[in-house]
């Protein structure tokens, strides 16, 4: 990753400095900044400053990467958590509501709602449902990382994609379970209807949504970059991309260190969870 | 040499009004509504740019300028024709070609009642000339020392003549010395001895000030609380606007005027910007190092399509390197649309099957893409073939270094209202080494005879080698910017800016 | 609750053979409206009313026919005056190309990997899972950046960007059925009657884990064409003048509040295909799926 960093074509120095610097300034520049040290040496004091806690200066912002980083945490978590929230309750209820009333307008209403989520881009959801409520209506702000108002737009935007994905992912995991000889003998044997869906089969269908859920998470958290930039939400989505492109070495190298952390930590306790939904799974 | 007064705001504003038709409207009101000098109020801007730092010397963007400029105060002001005025240096006058002299005002205090002296002026010089570290450095390593003279008197001396200094000057907010302590700290919460004073500052979201009651300009400022938002996403910003939660947004692109004038409460102010567009070549390489094949694409492109379908209007014709108002600019014949011509002397010169690589600097330039392909079309009329490559901005400037590129799309904002800084990188073969290969002796010489502090010397210099550019076409200026302002019609007094500043200090709202 | 699941489950002697049921009415939309879509791409020369390339000033931004437009320009025109219909035609040749080969690709890349992972022990497992942990957490720029950085730009670039950004989903709901799977008795009773691997994988593992595979493919189609104007700034994308469904969505953004129609013209056309591949996926889920009757 620290290679893959400087490999990339582009200079720091000239990102910082106005279009009209001299040479001499960018290379001024690039001295004060490390980077004209050999590449090993500079990856050894990289990882030696890391172990100290010490994860560099941003060259953008000219402040530790470690506060640049963690000012954007909570913008970042909240616009995820909500999103998540979204995706988990809304996307699987309709996948519940289109499996079970299979055929009818529900399930209809439920794939086209789930096609309009897939293919919709972000900013144009984003900017819609701006001029809808923030311009039209003005029921709520336009943009702006404030109150829990301020949330609710980006958050929709955000969980569009997920929620169809889970809302069909659900269902198709739904029709399958519902489908087996032990739902309908559950059925037989006069479990409620309420029971079967819920207790039975939906347990059984958790799986591959838990899998795509997970996977979202991570999504939601580094992803954000269109409906951040849409919203002008602080968070790290859009930081790191900017990161990139204005080659802010430390910057992305700090998130990336976030992301991959919080990617492993998520991702292992998605394994933890399938066992606990289905205790036929255990690793040998 | 030079000395100017407080009196030449009010004049150049008067002459500016000939300029502008939506300047009128702007700087029609401020008169009868200064009058009250009533503080009141909350003004919130969005501004296209999210700013990165607070230190004035660390940054060249404009945004930061103007959030900067409500905080700190520079020792000289532009006014919005172009004109230097005092701010916290009450006048100046260059003693000989390579010393200016500055005589300060007195009995202004910073916002936590340190009092503004030479030593302030003296250290925010020596530090953004020593610290090689901030990114304005590099405009002031010229300077060779800078004394005091009593307590409110400084003197520059540079290596080489810097005529352009004032005009620099107008970027710098003065800071305490007592800064240098800690500098980190003092830019988390910094005090300047500006309009405003700081209060919080949510990183990539807003930052609001609140009016500094003690201001040394009387009835400055007509509010009591200003917040800049960052919203780089035009749709959002306008959105903002029209739904009255920002009283101001920047960087309005032509195609959302129609949009914003039609929306209740809002109105939308344009002025001719002090930038010029820009398509560059690169002046080493095949084909384009040839003069005949620059003259001929020139010739292929129809500006007035640009300006006038494309931009809606929102650009004006150039007929000069640096825009009007400016140290230098001259009126020169415009240049030309004539395909025909543009075919001839590509067949006198035998060029079949030119193909040129256009490269584009992603989302730099509003609606740059869009023009690209236009001209891209154009040329391919008269039988040049255009390879449009929109890069990604680090990408784009790597082809630029390294020469791999026929035209680029470039742009000149001249921020210190100063086209020193513009002549001296791009038409020296110093400055363009890395960029067009520019290389032209007389040119050089004429840019470093112009660097001195009389105007009239720098006039006749900057004519002559304009003269010399609109000859060679070096570059294609296609057309000069216009700044748009959409603002909320509670707002009085706003003036739109030149240089795409957002200055509030004089505004009020109702 | 398992016991019920696993005694019911081991009364079925694995995926029955003998059923063929004629597609459903929705798959058969489904796949009209794809091979419509990819008809009229493929004929688009043809059936362009004008050259989607060349600019016409003087007819910028017409709305479309019967929204104050012309039926000169069914669909309007564009920020150039450029015929949107002749540009999503021609666009789709590129735009459904570059989608569906790296969804492929993605998709088979995914599958070996979740099978192997899935089944190859905890070891593999775990070093194919912290992989695809890191690869996620790699901002799919930076990659792209890099990408072009060492190989240069061409078209192959960038479906193995496209594709290297969507492996993972496919790999770890795979991973997680086949560790579902593999308990199930028959599958284990397969393994003690010496069934080979490939054999199991082939017959057992593979058609359980093919509905969400086929929900996930229909659903990224959208993200690929998305992601594909996302990356034409590294110049691995496409260039404009030449029109994608990406681009031409890119371009209309800015001209979302005064003429909507750029955005949305292409914004459909990439519904229309998700929602014919969404009701093909399902069609093919059910007659693929044993057991729905």
């Amino acid at each position: 990753m620290f290679v893959v960093l400087r490999v990339l074509p582009g200079d720091p120095a000239k990102m910082l400095l106005p279009e009209g610097a001299p040479q001499s300034a960018v290379d001024e520049l690039n001295r004060h900044l490390g980077l004209r040290e050999p590449l090993h040496v500079q990856y050894a004091i990289f990882i030696r400053s890391v172990f100290r806690g010490d994860f560099g200066q941003s060259f953008q912002y000219r402040a530790p990467a470690l506060r640049v980083v963690t000012e954007r945490l909570a913008a970042t978590a909240q616009l995820a958590l909500a999103a998540m929230f979204l995706t988990g309750a809304v996307g699987v209820s309709l996948g519940i509501v289109a499996a079970v009333r299979r055929g009818t307008r529900y399930d209809v209403a439920s794939t086209l709602f789930a096609v309009l989520g897939q293919s919709l881009p972000n900013f144009w959801l984003g900017i819609m449902l701006i001029l809808l409520f923030g311009v039209a209506l003005r029921w709520l702000p336009t943009s702006g990382f404030e109150s829990w108002r301020h949330l609710i737009l980006p958050a929709v935007t955000l969980a569009a994609f997920p929620t169809a994905l889970v809302a069909r992912l659900t269902r198709s995991s739904m029709l399958e379970i519902l489908g087996r000889d032990y739902i309908r003998t559950g059925r037989a044997k006069g479990l409620a209807e309420r029971a079967v869906v819920l207790r039975h089969a939906l347990r059984n269908a958790a799986v591959p949504v838990l899998t795509v859920l997970g996977l979202q998470v991570g999504t939601l958290l580094g992803g954000a970059v269109i409906t951040e930039s849409v919203f002008a939400w602080p968070g790290m989505g859009k930081l790191v991309v900017d990161a990139i492109f204005f080659r802010d070495f430390p910057v992305v190298q700090t998130v990336l260190i976030f992301s991959a952390t919080i990617f492993v930590l998520i991702n292992l306790l998605v394994d933890l969870l399938y066992t606990v939904i289905d205790p036929r799974i255990r690793y040998s | 040499m030079r000395r100017r007064s407080a009196a030449s705001h009010s004049v150049g504003r008067r002459r500016f009004l000939t300029l502008s038709a939506a300047g009128l409207v702007a700087a029609g009101l401020p008169r009868a509504a200064r009058a009250q000098g009533k503080r009141s109020g909350e003004l919130v801007a969005g501004l296209s740019e999210r700013m990165l730092t607070l230190d004035p010397a660390n940054h060249y963007s404009i945004s930061s300028t103007s959030v900067h400029r409500h905080m700190f105060d520079p020792l000289v002001d532009v006014t919005n024709d172009s004109k230097f005025v005092p701010a916290l240096a009450e006048s100046w006058r260059a003693v000989n070609n390579t010393t200016w002299r500055f005589t300060l005002r007195k009995g202004v205090t910073f916002h936590d009642g340190t009092p503004f002296n030479a030593d302030s002026a003296l250290f925010t010089l020596r530090r953004v000339k020593d610290n090689t570290k901030l990114i304005k450095s590099f405009v002031y390593q010229d300077i060779e020392s800078v004394e005091k003279d009593g307590d409110y008197s400084v003197v520059v001396t540079s290596n080489r003549p810097f005529g352009s200094l004032p005009a620099h000057l107008t970027m710098l907010g003065m800071l305490p010395p007592h800064a240098a302590k800690n500098e980190e700290a003092f830019f988390q919460k910094p005090i300047g001895t500006g309009p405003f004073r700081f209060t919080s500052w949510t990183h990539g979201d807003h930052i609001v000030l609140a009016a500094n009651p003690t201001y040394w300009k009387p009835g400055v400022p007509r509010v009591e609380k200003v917040t800049f938002r960052f919203i780089p996403e035009l749709s959002t910003r306008a959105a903002g606007l029209r739904a009255g939660e920002i009283h101001v947004v920047d960087r309005v692109t032509p195609d959302l005027v129609e949009t914003l004038k039609s929306s209740r409460g809002v109105k939308v102010f344009d002025v001719p910007a002090v930038e010029a567009q820009r398509w560059i070549f690169q002046l080493a390489k095949e084909p384009v190092k040839d003069q005949r094949l620059r003259q001929a694409i020139s010739l292929a492109i129809d500006r007035n399509v640009i300006i006038k379908d494309l931009l809606l209007g929102y650009g004006r014709p150039v007929d000069s390197p640096v825009p009007p108002g400016l140290i230098g600019h001259t009126s020169l014949p415009a240049k030309p649309y004539d395909p025909e011509r543009a075919r001839q002397i590509l067949k006198q010169a035998g060029y079949t099957n030119v193909s040129i690589d256009f490269v584009l600097m992603k989302d730099l330039y509003p609606k740059q893409l869009e023009i690209t392909q236009a001209v891209a079309a154009m040329l391919g009329e008269v039988g040049i073939k255009v390879n449009i490559k929109n890069l990604e901005i680090a990408t784009a400037r790597e082809h630029r270094s390294a020469g791999t590129y026929d035209m680029f799309f470039s742009g000149w904002a001249h921020m210190p209202h100063d086209p020193d800084w513009y002549f001296g990188q791009w038409f020296t073969r110093a400055g363009s080494e890395k960029l067009t290969r520019y290389n032209n002796p007389r040119v050089e010489q004429l840019i470093a005879e112009g660097r001195v502090p009389d105007p009239k010397v720098r006039q006749a210099k900057y004519e002559e080698l304009e003269r010399i550019l609109w000859d060679e076409e070096p570059e294609i200026w296609p057309y000069y910017s216009v700044a748009i302002y959409g603002v909320s019609d509670r707002v009085r007094n706003f003036e739109p800016r030149r240089d795409y500043y957002v200055l509030l200090s004089d505004v009020a709202i109702v | 609750m398992t016991d019920l699941f696993v005694t019911d489950r081991s009364l079925e002697a694995g995926p029955p053979t003998s059923h063929r049921r004629p597609l459903n009415a929705p798959a058969v939309i489904g796949g009209l409206l794809l091979a419509l879509t990819v008809l009229a791409s493929v004929l688009a020369p043809v059936l362009s009313p004008t050259d989607p390339v060349k600019p016409q000033f003087s007819r910028r931004l017409a709305p479309p026919w019967g929204l104050g437009g012309t039926p000169a320009h069914v669909l309007g025109t564009d920020n150039l005056g450029r015929d949107i219909l002749a540009r999503l035609l021609h666009g789709g040749r590129i735009s459904l190309a570059l989608a569906s080969v790296s969804v492929l690709i993605a998709a088979a890349v995914g599958i070996v990997v979740g099978l192997v992972a899935g089944s190859g022990g905890e070891r593999v497992d775990a070093l194919f899972m912290r992989l695809a942990d890191v690869q996620l957490a790699l901002p799919v720029i930076m990659l792209a950046i890099a990408i072009v950085a060492v190989v240069g730009t061409s078209p192959a670039a960038l479906v193995g960007v496209l594709a290297l950004s969507g492996w993972v989903l496919y790999a770890r709901t795979v991973r997680a059925n086949v560790l579902t799977i593999r308990r199930l008795e028959y599958v284990e009773a397969a393994y003690t009657l010496g069934a080979s691997d490939l054999r199991i994988v082939a017959r057992h593992i593979l058609p359980n884990t093919l509905a969400p595979i086929l929900v996930i493919g229909s659903s990224q189609f959208a993200t690929m064409v998305l992601l594909e104007s996302g990356l034409s700034f590294l110049g691995m994308g496409i260039q404009a003048p030449q029109p994608s469904w990406g681009l031409m969505l890119a371009e209309g953004r800015d001209y979302l509040s005064n003429a909507w129609w750029l955005a949305t013209a292409p914004g459909m056309t990439i519904s229309l295909v998700v929602l014919g591949a969404n009701l093909l996926g399902d069609g093919l889920r059910d007659l693929l799926d044993p057991r729905l009757g």
